[in-house]
């Protein structure tokens, strides 16, 4: 069955100027990537790699120069108002909130600002409340809240809005190992029953790795990869290798190993590289035969979405360096 | 009927937030007292001892008026700054509603508020002084109604430009003394006054509750010029907000501080 696109962004670039030394900066170039039904995807990339910018663009916060975004078939840029009837966020997390006001206060004052009348939500906040697990803290002040409370508070005032797109940036960030899982398992049940489609910008790569299906990822403005992320962890699982070896590698070896794999890791004679090419396995032997380096063992690793991650990062970032030399 | 709603919301949310802040509100309304009864005192020791019955209820008219707008406008400036600084002005822009109109509400939510304690300060105001008003709240109510829709008017510009300046403390400072300005001075002295806001406005409650005006003294060209003044500026003070808002979207500033 095909998939229902909810949410597609087209080629959107936006172009900064400094203020003080008015020099232009780019800040996203061509970001292209479409969002589908019931799907959670990540959206993740270094600081400064054009996120924030892109999320920005997708609430009609910060108008593109060139591209646009559709949500549920309507264009942001022209139709603001109305694309928000299909998207809501938590973009600042527990700053979204009004502190001075209670848990059930911030909840009516926002369905409020979407229209809706204080008395015809109380059924919906109750559910909320108790989805959250803040039904004992209703009437308590928000800056009396742990940050995890407040987190899980920001998210369910997203969720007041019964909006079909769901945008949370850093929705983990800062809170403690038992509200990142419980949040986890909250978002996972929204989608499942709810059938909404959640869009994640994260740091948190367990987080990614646990709740979505895909990710995008931007660095220097671009989307590096679109994949999924059980297809990103196979293909690199594939080429990453541990080799125990019987003596220290010698400061040539170390050179070329260095020069031919950008992602390697080595102490205590054991080797962790990671295979770009079918024929650097080849490469890596001969680097070792040419000290009669002794190899003791070679084992596949398995790896996490972090260090692919940082695989695909620091393989751009290469790329990038080269093509900016030149 | 969303719009209810939202004025409801947000006059809600401003009465949650005058009560929680309740310190700030009570040195407030003792600010505008102190200043009252300075001027009350100042009008007694150097005014003329023969118009000093009338100094003193012009006093208190022009410092309630002035009381009005400058807290209104104050706050709308003071709002879109403390929202940015305090990371809600983001989710507010993600209503659907437009962040207009839920300025709107709150306006309408603010002065409601403000117009029961105006009330208030004007009784506490007259017993002090020990002079009586004309109220006459069925003329006084509806000018004052007329004359601040064009409060709301420069009331969006300043958020407008708060929007992208974000610190507009200084500038709210020196609108103080133009708004003072504004409230004071008669249209009888400068009659040019008339195309400024809301002074064509304060000058007719001004007629009914000094000297005792009724509809009657009124022309039609007096309402004309307030409703045409007051439209004017709400039109021009939304135009200004949306294109400040537009500029600032292209720049990437909402929510910036």
């Amino acid at each position: 069955m095909e998939q229902k696109r909810v949410v597609q962004v087209n080629g959107l670039s936006k172009l900064y100027q400094k203020r003080k030394t008015k020099e232009i900066v780019k800040a996203i170039e061509g970001v292209t990537f479409d969002v589908y039904e019931g799907e959670i995807l990540g959206l993740l990339g270094p600081n400064g790699a054009g996120k924030t910018t892109t999320i920005k663009c997708m609430c009609g916060l910060l108008k593109p120069d060139e591209g646009s975004v559709q949500i549920k078939g309507t264009n942001v840029e022209k139709s603001r108002l109305k694309a928000l009837n299909h998207i809501s966020a938590v973009l600042e997390g527990n700053r979204n909130l009004y502190w001075r006001l209670t848990v059930r206060e911030n909840l009516e004052y926002f369905a409020g600002n979407r229209g809706a009348r204080r008395k015809d939500v109380q059924t919906r906040i109750d559910h909320l409340l108790d989805q959250f697990n803040l039904k004992h803290k209703e009437n308590e002040l928000v800056s009396s809240l742990s940050r995890g409370m407040q987190q899980k508070l920001a998210i369910a005032v997203a969720l007041l809005a019964n909006t079909e797109v769901i945008l949370l940036d850093e929705p983990t960030l800062g809170i403690d190992v038992e509200t990142g899982y419980e949040i986890r398992e909250l978002l996972k049940e929204i989608v499942k029953k709810e059938n909404k489609t959640i869009i994640i910008s994260s740091h948190d790569m367990p987080v990614v790795q646990d709740l979505c299906e895909r990710t995008v990822i931007i660095n220097h403005g671009k989307v590096i990869t679109n994949e999924k992320v059980d297809n990103l962890i196979d293909l690199f699982e594939t080429k990453a290798y541990c080799l125990s070896l019987g003596e220290e590698l010698n400061e040539k070896q170390l050179q070329q190993i260095e020069t031919h794999f950008p992602i390697y890791e080595y102490s205590n004679q054991k080797l962790e590289v990671t295979l770009e090419n079918d024929g650097d396995i080849y490469y890596l032997m001969d680097i070792l035969k040419s000290a009669s380096t002794i190899i003791e063992k070679i084992d596949r690793t398995t790896i996490d979405f972090e260090q692919v991650f940082m695989n695909l990062i620091s393989r751009e970032e290469n790329e990038y360096v080269v093509s900016s030399s030149n | 009927m969303s719009l209810v709603h939202l004025i409801s919301a947000n006059t809600r949310m401003e009465f949650i937030e005058l009560k929680r802040y309740l310190p700030n509100t009570i040195a407030m309304f003792l600010t505008f007292y102190i200043i009252f009864l300075a001027m009350f005192f100042g009008i007694n020791v150097i005014g003329d001892p023969q118009h000093a019955e009338t100094n003193i209820q012009y006093g208190i008219v022009n410092m309630v008026f002035w009381f009005l707008t400058m807290m209104t406008l104050s706050n709308i400036g003071f709002t879109i700054t403390l929202e940015a600084t305090r990371g809600t002005l983001e989710q507010l822009y993600m209503s659907p509603y437009g962040v207009w109109r839920i300025l709107l509400a709150r306006f309408i939510g603010y002065l409601m508020i403000n117009s029961v304690i105006v009330v208030l300060l004007l009784a506490a105001t007259m017993l002090t002084a020990n002079q009586w008003l004309n109220l006459q709240p069925h003329i006084v109510i509806p000018l004052l109604f007329l004359t601040i829709i064009g409060i709301i008017g420069i009331g969006f510009m300043i958020a407008g430009m708060t929007v992208i300046f974000k610190q507009m403390s200084a500038f709210l400072q020196i609108l103080q003394f133009i708004l003072m300005g504004l409230a004071f001075v008669p249209l009888s002295i400068a009659p040019f006054l008339v195309l400024a806001p809301f002074v064509k406005g304060f000058d007719m409650v001004r007629e009914v509750m000094i000297h005792g005006f009724t509809w009657s003294h009124f022309t039609a060209a007096d309402l004309s010029i307030l409703i045409v003044n007051s439209l004017v500026y709400l039109i021009i003070g939304v135009l200004v907000y949306l294109k400040c808002e537009k500029v600032a979207m292209t720049k990437g500033l909402i929510g910036n501080y």
